[in-house]
């Protein structure tokens, strides 16, 4: 029984190993080394995203499709108070304040309208949501290149002789905190006991008394801020342009399809591996040009790799 | 005969079936219990929705375990659920020819099929009403017909009741009784109806947290004070 | 027998308007209007598609655009390569189509419908990426068949070779896509799929194999899809990869909700929406941009609000206009 447990992240392990040697292969270690780490920063928005998504899934029924457009109105508002001229923190403030609005706005104000309709349905009411967030977005502020830069991009931090750059630590140190904050305060808070148990069953946690109202905001509050700090690092790593960042839910999604939509260690690690093969594609001449399709490659492989053997069976609510 | 032996059911840490095991040898056989006992955890694995850590359901030869969720289907197996699954979109005619639509006869021979069963549960006329315009009664015995249908082997009923009218309830009992004259089949009827129970099952299982407490005749099980005590919780009658 | 042939008023009223559509809109169209219109009827083709799949088994696909693209590409890489008359190109980028759409739904098909959801969005995001990393076929050699400069010509169907005989080829092609599903929905596939959107577990034990009859459903919608873009390719000889982004397949299904994906004037409204208005606003010069804004916000109304969409609004009104009628001639 223990060993069947065990297969599945040595086989990861194993997976792994084989694309960073197979990639890696006749490369300096350092160059190799620098790769994994840039992947890895990429990976822990990925996982980032993820998170997110499966945090507010589990705890009030919805997949979030708008979290990527939340970042990124953030993002336009963090670089908008930049060029005003305001201090940067201020606007970095802005931005985890705008995509928690926003994220709240449709947490308060629409989601209740469609608690009690199927799971499909919730989801693609977001994707409306999402939508009207990029339509304005992209109206407000006109299709021009435009960057945003964070004082940790011109710091190095010189590990393993190499140099990499502070933002890319502190993305990765991030996404790991966050997910055993995340873990500590379901595990260890009264709030976070609420918000499992009206993960596992809504019905029954609204019969014992769980404030649901209360939990599902905090819930929704906790996507947003997510989401805001994941549009400004995204903005400031890949690109800082609106459609692109809406859509980085896609990996987002990628990365919580490899953690079943429950469980945060293996969306963490799911992202951040997606990150690093994605990444190693890159020394590959063959498959360079497609490597931006690895994490939804990797995630239907994941899929069919969970299902394999197995019927549909009904166990409870969907 | 529906020969289940030993059929053992894990949800993580919960036992929800715990070693059951019986023979349904007669025409209606009846499953009561408490709620959470189990039973529509055992119709679920026989239809094949749930898994089994171990256990057979064994008739004519065949281990329904051992098959698909749809070929059980094919095989003879009938199910009605808790809530009537009639789809709104189609008529009660076609709601019915779904249950034989896999079957290669012709296609005159399904419709005669159908129009044979309606007859019987009393739906002739209202064969052309979709299913958006039924009543829950008349749903109910759409469902049955449907159950009836394409030589069935094992009928299973998940409180076929639930909802309805003392006039009602009887009507379906009457009905329930005839399934074997008419196809047959043996039935299997969940409910919490005790009166629906005794009035139509000659033989009776009643489980409780898991286990099998009582099975046999349908009166001596319902008079059976282990059977008492599990439903009212208390040592005495 | 005769309820497989009977046709309902909303039948009668979709053949008229098509046959109004065939004979009499080309003749009426400038070559901008044709060009809007033949689009239309490619993405009308399309969009019935995706929005039988959510009605009828509310299964939600956000990849059709980019299924499109897969037939637009199969058919221009035929055309470049072979001689094959127009038929042949389009019959076979439509299987081709097909069967990749399988390949990209396998992981969901077996999984709850949310999954179904994701999987597509993931694959259109890929789409888009391998569109934009490859580019069309133009007459290049090798798999990919790009080259530099000019591209080559792209052979239209014998009998419509010109934009108007075009627009109704187009047309009668939307038509009969209509019409396919039509009848799968009369037969037993429609009874399986009615019987599946009530309750997978009733399907099963209803002995409906779920799996297959889902999958045959996805089937169609690739097939459609991929007729529509190989279709579009005809129209425009050559194919841009800005036009198969992720977004577009997102808001294609959000307009077939909007519209109302239950029905045919559902689709032809999305249709409409698309493509017709947007030429319409341009050439008004008013301000485009924002029609993000209004179909998302279009798509967040319909679903709380009115599942059926605008079609079906207009459709209970016209019902509750005629029953009022009824009731004071009688």
């Amino acid at each position: 029984m223990a060993l069947a447990r065990y297969k599945n992240w040595l086989l990861w392990a194993v997976l792994m190993a084989v694309v960073i040697g197979w990639f890696g292969w006749g490369g300096r270690p350092q160059m190799v080394g620098l790769f994994v780490a840039s992947g890895l920063a990429v990976g822990s928005l990925y996982a980032l995203g993820g998170i997110g998504i499966v945090v507010l899934y589990r705890a009030t029924g919805v997949l979030n499709f708008a979290g990527g457009a939340a970042g990124a109105a953030g993002a336009m508002t963090a670089w908008q108070l930049s060029e005003w001229g305001l201090w940067d923190p201020i606007g970095w403030l802005a931005c985890l304040a705008v995509a928690l609005a926003i994220t709240l706005v449709y947490g308060r104000l629409i989601a209740p309208r469609l608690a009690w309709r199927e799971t499909v349905v919730k989801a693609v009411a977001t994707l409306g949501f999402a939508l009207i967030v990029l339509g304005l977005v992209s109206f407000l502020w006109i299709d021009d290149p435009r960057a945003i830069t964070l004082p940790t991009d011109g710091i190095g931090v010189r590990i393993l002789g190499m140099r990499i750059t502070a933002t890319r630590l502190i993305v990765f140190a991030a996404s790991i905190l966050i997910v055993f904050g995340i873990w500590l305060f379901l595990a260890r808070t009264r709030v976070g006991l609420q918000m499992r148990a009206l993960a596992n069953d809504r019905d029954l946690a609204a019969l014992m008394g769980i404030p649901i109202l209360r939990v599902e905001t905090i819930a929704w509050g906790i996507s947003g801020v997510l989401a805001g700090f994941t549009g400004l690092m995204f903005a400031d790593l890949i690109r800082l342009e609106p459609t692109v960042i809406t859509f980085m839910v896609i990996p987002s999604i990628a990365a919580a399809i490899c953690g079943r939509l429950e469980n945060l260690t293996v969306v963490l690690l799911g992202g951040l591996s997606m990150g690093v093969i994605e990444n190693m594609l890159t020394l590959s001449p063959v498959l360079r040009g497609v490597r931006p399709i690895a994490p939804f490659v990797i995630a239907a492989l994941v899929l069919l790799y969970y299902q394999r053997g197995q019927r549909l069976t009904f166990g409870g609510r969907d | 005969m529906l020969e289940i032996r030993n059929v053992t059911v894990r949800f993580g840490g919960v036992i929800a079936l715990n070693d059951v095991s019986a023979d349904f040898g007669c025409a209606v056989s009846g499953i009561i219990g408490p709620n959470g006992a189990g039973k529509t955890t055992l119709m679920n694995v026989l239809s094949g929705f749930v898994g089994t850590v171990s256990g057979s359901a064994t008739r004519d030869g065949q281990d329904l375990l051992r098959l698909a969720p749809h070929r059980r289907a094919h095989w003879g197996l009938r199910r009605s659920f808790q809530k009537e699954e009639i789809a709104d979109d189609l008529t009660v005619h076609e709601n019915v020819l779904v249950q034989i639509d896999h079957s290669r006869t012709p296609a005159g021979h399904k419709r005669a099929e159908v129009e044979s069963m309606l007859a019987l549960v009393g739906m002739a006329e209202r064969a052309d009403k979709l299913g958006a315009d039924l009543s829950g009664f008349e749903r109910r015995l759409t469902d049955v017909a449907k159950c009836l249908v394409g030589q069935p082997r094992v009928v299973m009923f998940d409180e076929p009741a639930g909802g309805m009218s003392v006039d009602e309830t009887r009507q379906l009992g009457v009905l329930i009784r005839r399934i074997h004259g008419a196809t047959g089949a043996q039935v299997l009827v969940i409910d919490h109806d005790v009166d629906l129970i005794r009035e139509v099952c000659e033989e009776t299982l009643v489980l409780d947290f898991g286990r099998r407490i009582a099975f046999g005749p349908t009166d001596a099980v319902l008079n059976d004070p282990r059977v008492k005590a599990a439903y009212l919780g208390t040592e005495e009658v | 027998m005769k309820r497989l042939f009977h046709v309902t008023p909303s039948g009668w009223a979709g053949f008229a308007l098509a046959a109004f559509a065939i004979v009499v809109l080309p003749g009426l169209s400038s070559s901008y209007w044709l060009s809007v219109f033949t689009s239309a009827g490619c993405f009308l083709l399309a969009i019935s598609g995706v929005a039988f799949l959510y009605a009828r088994l509310g299964m939600v696909s956000l990849t059709q655009v980019g299924l499109m693209g897969v037939g637009g590409w199969v058919a221009l890489r035929l055309n470049h390569a072979f001689d094959f008359p127009f038929e042949v190109n389009l019959a076979l980028a439509a299987l081709s189509t097909m069967v990749f759409g399988w390949v990209l739904a396998l992981p969901a098909l077996r999984m709850r419908g949310l999954y179904l959801a994701l999987v597509t969005l993931m694959a259109a995001g890929g789409l888009e990426i391998l569109f934009a990393t490859f580019q069309f076929p133009n007459g290049g050699e090798g798999f990919w068949g790009v080259k530099t400069g000019s591209s080559d010509p792209f052979r239209r169907p014998f009998l419509a070779q010109s934009a108007e005989d075009y627009l109704r080829y187009v047309l009668i092609c939307a038509v009969l896509g209509f019409l396919f599903i039509e009848l799968h929905r009369r037969l037993q596939p429609g009874r399986a799929w009615a019987l599946i959107r009530r309750s997978e577990a009733a399907a099963m034990a209803a002995g409906v194999n779920v799996t297959l009859y889902k999958t045959w459903a996805f089937g169609i919608t690739g097939l459609l899809g991929g007729a529509a873009g190989a279709l579009l390719a005809g129209s425009l000889g050559l194919l841009d990869d800005g036009t198969f982004r992720a977004s577009e397949s997102v808001m294609i299904f959000a307009l077939a909700v909007v519209g109302g994906a239950r029905s045919w004037q559902g689709a032809l409204i999305a249709a409409i929406l698309y493509k017709v208005l947007p030429a319409l606003l341009n050439i008004w010069g008013v301000y485009a941009d924002l029609s993000f804004v209004i179909f998302g916000a279009g798509l967040l109304h319909a679903v709380i609000t009115a599942p059926d969409g605008l079609a079906g609004q207009a459709l209970g009104g016209l019902k509750a206009l005629l029953r009022g009628k009824d009731r004071r001639d009688a």
